[in-house]
């Protein structure tokens, strides 16, 4: 092998595919045109909740142009049972008798020009009879509008086995957790606080739109997809095609954003069922407006309740949540139960009563983004603590560093907190934003405050990754994973593990992006696992990889640390022959929690520890708030690549400032009505903080590849509840819904002072 | 978007023709930016649209005239305007309000004449341009008429040009020593439509406003003039509490508008702190 | 219907033909294989889309096809001369100026734009001039930095 080069791990190393993406140049599913394609484009529902009387596809089918038009009847006749879904098997392709949100696609027009295709879909007349509908996830427990008459678990992950088939519910799971007495807790605290906090429903406005291709083939049917999970693609398309798996491929070049939203099944289903039906090439692609009736953020409602002793000490916490799942489950119910047991936060708390709700109601469904329901539940607790310490006259820091959850104690799962830095994350934004020092508190019409929160995260569990190093004769290599890079830099980060393995250059490696026949099973990019799952897969491929070159070195009698990689392979080939193909491997332990009671002592492999520090300035006159200064600290373990770690952190919190102050989708009769970049405001330029910090903490993934551990979501935990607390601690109001719009400031100002708006009760 | 004809007059006299001969579904289309977004949408659905784009350049040009008024081409392009010394000069609120006023790839295609005639009262220019005391100019196939900007508005995308008659040029009268400020607020993130827009044009001596105009946009269906705003303002001393009768003369008049950037009663009291910030912003500018 | 237009793209002259109702952006991906140019919010607002046209930026998906006739019309394919990335291409991989790669050319083209008209530009006036893109990856500070470095480059005359 070559001396060790420049280490690799560790190193701010550009992004490999920084030219590529530069130039215009790299690949995306969005470039593919395939000949004799099809462009399918979707006629959905008007109605939230209705059954359909007829579909009259006349005057679409009038237009010049229109190759097909496909309904649900048609899909039945390859694929006989065509609902799918993660957890549940409720989401059908196209609707089948009844839907259950407006956008629901009903119906698809095919034709080889998009402009076409989209004509005739505006042209598809569809007769409901409109049926009762649930919108609120509270309400939703009780309804009489049913969403679904009956439950459909899927099976597919190994923690959610004990989901059943229920009727007449909306209910699709609920996670309990008991741990200690709550009641006797309560009974004998100093102080008990009860607050309700609710989040608003947002959308993950990746700018690739959702895509799909669907290639028929002779033997296989190949699927080229902007998704986060190829694996899972293939495994369901497989199932619902009563294929095996060898038989379907699905590729997947770079993502043009993801953040949680491309995930499982999302356009994939339906253009395979459209390629099987036509036997050409079909793709679907979404506009931006048709994203919003795809996948969106779960709305939900916490209520929690504490029992403080009178030294400030937390002794009893009770949560209670219900996530607006939508019409679909989707991922809800697994974020129901595995954000559902961190609800109670980083602190050290004997008695805790968790239930958590995943909720079916009409709205366009909920899943991942970016923090797996972690968000919401940081919201509602870290708001929580910083009214509990503002009660109790105590600084909200010093009130945090009396409860933190430290190494080596329980968190209310049973699971000892380890290699979890939620104490030096807590002293380092503190430290950052000169917690102890004098502050300017603004005058006349402007006023200054600030606010810290901190959040963590169980990475989900169990999930396995194998990747594969493909080691040449000429000494360069090929890494083959399933993991999307879909902005993350995970090509780079896995090229780094690789490179510091062989003690090889970085240029010398080339990822290869997923293809299910070439590139090994993978759980999903999702839920910031992949630095550790499949970072540990990827060293212990290219471990392998360097023992069995170690091993042919040796037994070709050559010195193995310091003969070149090549003069290896010729000295055992005679030629420039043959390769070298390390394998990995890697599922962490778990323990699946006690149904009844949730308690685990090995809930996850690792946490993620992230807070958020703000300074306000509020127009008291206006209500508008302007975050001044941001400050993100987060334990990401010992990072492979620290200015992408760096961008991960900002991003994030960045895209959670969106979330925080104005982003909502907004609904008439379950009807989005703001479905559009002019109607949905992401943040811009304009909106950044001026001063924005990240850190990370000196802190070790034991577990990790290299320390290593994942970093996506944590910039977005503690940004919401740090930005409410400091709004309090500008102008003394208390804001418990999200968006914090100047007009919801404004109005909480006027109320403080006795004068509620005119045209409110 | 469907498919439609396109028509390429050489004058603006022939489109205006074209467009008054045709049937209703033809539509005049300049920058393009407003009618291409109308067209995606689904709302409009022309069979033609006849391009402003190849006629006079006349209609393109700025410049100061003998009599010391600004007139604007209606085919002048945002940017054009943003870059032009000559309104930088004449009314340089003109100038900073572009700054924010959509993106630089908007300002780069889209035209006065357009940014006027859409009448959709989230813009930024009809309130400004009516505070300056602006006229428009327009051309149909028989001539012609001259009226007051603030005449041109009917209602929310409603504008009272008939068929056939378009926008020729815009005219600002010289300003003299009148000073002018526009703020625009918005209350999403910072490149969304304005919850409410207000331009302030004041004609003042020292400490005495002699003559004001304040135009909202945004919060109504229209751009509107508040005149009772106006009034309180006349002959009176630039001071705080003036400043505040203004404010609340006009949150008691404006025809104000609940949407998604805030309901009514919120954007009525936008209105208040506005209106008094911009008569501030005007009196230092 | 299709009309014959006659354009230079990227400096060569070309021909094509179109149906009226296509954008720039479906004249690009169909006739030409250019996908630099990316339609994503479809109003003008994200930047992904932005084209060159007569040496203006514009929305490529708000832009009428054939009025590019007779035009000059830039992608960010157009490569610098000698077929090197240039000054604002090498900041944006050397600040991490990008995440996904989606909004990138238009960034690229937007803040090329920027230095011709302002050479030092100040990050006001860089907020300003980008803040009809968007990136939901969020690497606006990135981008920021990236401009500056450009900048620089520029007036140092290695690019």
């Amino acid at each position: 092998m070559a001396s060790h080069p420049a280490q690799s791990v560790g190193q701010s190393i550009p992004r490999l595919e920084g030219q590529a993406k530069v130039s215009g140049r790299a690949e995306y599913v969005h470039n593919l045109h395939l000949p004799g394609m099809l462009h399918g484009k979707i006629a959905r529902s008007t109605v939230a909740h209705g059954r359909i009387r007829s579909i009259d596809v006349t005057a679409a089918r009038a237009v010049p142009g229109v190759h097909r038009i496909v309904t649900a009847q048609d899909i039945h006749a390859i694929i006989p049972n065509p609902y799918y879904g993660p957890a549940f098997h409720d989401q059908p392709i196209l609707a089948v008798d009844k839907v259950r949100y407006a956008g629901e696609p009903v119906a698809v027009v095919l034709a080889t020009d998009p402009h076409v295709a989209e004509e005739a879909a505006g042209r598809i007349v569809v007769d409901y009879e409109e049926l009762p509908a649930v919108f609120d996830e509270v309400e939703a427990v009780t309804s009489k509008a049913i969403v679904h008459e009956v439950l459909k678990p899927a099976g597919t992950f190994p923690d959610l086995k004990h989901l059943q088939g229920k009727r007449d519910t909306n209910v699709a799971l609920d996670f309990r957790l008991r741990r200690g007495s709550v009641e006797r807790a309560f009974k004998e605290a100093a102080h008990v606080f009860e607050h309700t906090f609710r989040t608003q429903q947002v959308l993950h406005v990746p700018l690739e739109p959702f895509v799909s291709v669907a290639e028929p083939g002779e033997h296989a049917l190949t699927i080229h997809t902007a998704s986060q999970s190829p694996s899972f693609v293939r495994i369901e398309i497989a199932r619902l095609l009563g294929r095996p798996e060898n038989r379907v491929r699905v590729k997947v070049p770079y993502l043009g954003g993801g953040f949680g939203a491309k995930l499982y099944i999302k356009l994939e289903a339906l253009v395979a069922a459209l390629a099987l039906l036509t036997r050409r090439p079909v793709k679907v692609s979404l506009t931006m407006e048709e994203q919003f009736y795809t996948l969106t953020k779960h709305a939900a409602t916490l209520r929690i309740k504490s029992g403080v002793s009178q030294d400030g000490r937390i002794t009893a916490r009770e949560c209670e949540i219900w996530w607006n799942g939508g019409a679909y489950a989707d991922i809800g119910p697994r974020i129901t139960q595995k954000s559902g047991f961190t609800a109670p936060g980083p602190y050290d708390i004997e008695n805790v009563r968790i239930d958590s709700y995943a909720l079916y109601t009409n709205l366009p469904p909920a899943g991942a983004l970016r923090g797996f329901g972690i968000p919401q539940l940081v919201w509602a607790y870290e708001g929580h603590t910083d009214m509990i310490a503002r009660a109790l006259k105590l600084d909200p820091v010093e009130f945090r560093r009396r409860n933190i959850l430290r190494e080596g104690r329980q968190q209310a799962t049973g699971t000892a907190m380890k290699d979890a830095a939620i104490d030096k994350v807590l002293e380092r934004v503190a430290a950052r934003m000169d917690w102890g020092k004098p502050f300017d508190r603004g005058s006349g019409t402007l006023r200054r405050g600030r606010g810290i929160a901190i959040g963590f995260k169980a990475v989900i569990a169990p999930t396995t990754s194998v990747a594969i190093v493909n080691l040449y004769a000429d000494g360069s290599c090929s890494l083959y994973c399933s993991t999307v890079d879909m902005g993350q830099g995970s090509d780079t980060a896995m090229a780094q593990i690789v490179a510091e393995v062989l003690g090889v250059p970085l240029e010398s490696i080339t990822v290869v992006h997923p293809d299910t026949d070439v590139t090994p099973y993978d759980m999903a990019t999702l839920g910031s696992r992949s630095m550790y799952h499949m970072g540990n897969a990827v060293k212990l491929a290219a471990e392998d990889a360097r023992d069995k070159l170690l091993a042919m070195a040796r037994e070709l009698g050559l010195p193995a640390e310091t003969t070149p990689i090549p003069d290896i392979f010729r000295k055992k080939y005679g030629m420039q022959a043959g390769n070298i193909v390390g394998t990995g491997s890697f599922i962490p332990t778990y323990q699946s929690p006690n149904h009844e009671t949730g308690l685990t002592e090995n809930a996850t492999p690792f946490w993620m520890v992230g807070a958020t520090g703000v300074e306000v300035e509020v127009d008291t006159e206006t209500g508008q708030v302007k975050v001044t200064r941001l400050v993100n600290v987060a334990d990401v373990g010992r990072p492979v690549n620290p200015a992408i770690v760096a961008t991960q952190l900002s991003g994030a919190s960045i895209m959670q400032l969106g979330f925080t102050l104005f982003e909502k989708m907004e609904f008439q009769a379950g009807q989005c009505t703001n479905a559009s970049l002019a109607g949905y405001k992401i943040p811009g330029m304009l909106d950044l903080p001026s001063g924005i910090a990240n850190e990370t903490v000196d802190a070790v993934q034991h577990t990790g590849p290299f320390g290593a551990k994942g970093v996506g979501e944590t910039g977005t935990f503690g940004v919401s509840p740090a930005i409410a607390n400091a709004i309090e601690d500008a102008v003394g109001v208390r804001l418990t819904s999200l968006p914090l719009t100047a007009e919801a400031v404004y109005r909480a100002l006027r109320a403080k002072e006795g004068r509620a708006l005119g045209d409110e009760s | 978007m469907s498919p439609f004809e396109l028509l390429e007059p050489r004058t603006l006299r022939e489109a205006a023709t074209l467009l008054a001969s045709a049937e209703s579904s033809v539509r005049p289309i300049a920058g393009g930016t407003a009618v291409m977004l109308m067209m995606k949408m689904g709302v409009l659905r022309p069979s033609c649209l006849v391009s402003l784009r190849s006629v006079e350049e006349s209609y393109s040009g700025i410049q100061k005239g003998p009599d010391g008024a600004l007139r604007i081409g209606a085919l002048a392009t945002l940017a054009a305007l943003e870059r032009s010394p000559a309104v930088r000069s004449h009314a340089p609120v003109i100038t900073r309000a572009l700054k924010t006023l959509s993106n630089v790839r908007v300002r780069n295609v889209a035209t006065v004449g357009g940014h006027l005639a859409h009448a959709d009262p989230h813009m930024d220019l009809p309130p400004i341009l009516i505070a300056l005391g602006a006229s428009v100019t327009t051309v149909d196939a028989k001539g012609g008429r001259s009226l007051p900007l603030e005449k041109l508005y009917a209602g929310y995308l409603e504008t009272t040009l008939s068929r056939g008659e378009l926008i020729g040029e815009v005219t600002i009268p010289e300003q003299g020593k009148r000073r002018a400020a526009y703020l625009k607020c918005t209350t999403r993130s910072a490149d969304d439509w304005p919850a409410l827009g207000v331009a302030a044009s004041l004609d003042a001596d020292g400490g005495a406003i002699r003559d004001a105009r304040i135009v909202i946009g945004a919060a109504t269906d229209t751009p509107v003039r508040l005149v009772n705003a106006e009034e309180a303002l006349r002959g009176a001393r630039a001071d705080d509490a003036t400043l505040r009768r203004s404010g609340e003369a006009a949150a008691a008049e404006a025809a104000v508008i609940g949407d998604q950037h805030g309901t009514a009663a919120y954007k009525k009291e936008l209105v208040r702190v506005y209106v008094s910030r911009a008569i501030r912003a005007a009196l230092s500018s | 219907m299709t009309r014959t237009i006659k354009f230079t793209l990227n400096g060569e002259a070309v021909t094509a033909e179109v149906p009226p109702h296509w954008n720039l952006v479906d004249l690009l991906q169909n006739r030409f294989g250019l996908f630099g140019a990316r339609e994503s919010c479809g109003q003008g607002m994200c930047g992904c889309c932005t084209v060159l046209v007569n040496g203006a930026a514009v929305s490529g998906c708000l832009y009428l096809a054939v009025f590019v006739d007779g035009a000059e019309v830039s992608t960010i394919e157009r490569a610098a001369p000698g077929g090197r990335l240039d000054a604002v291409q090498e900041a944006f991989i050397a600040r991490g100026a990008f995440q996904c790669g989606f909004c990138t050319p238009g960034f690229i083209l937007m803040a090329r734009q920027l230095l011709d008209e302002k050479p030092n530009p100040t990050d006001d006036e860089i907020r300003h001039y980008l803040s009809g893109n968007l990136c939901r990856c969020a690497a606006y500070p990135e981008i920021i930095e990236a401009v500056k470095l450009a900048a620089r480059t520029r007036k140092s005359g290695r690019t």
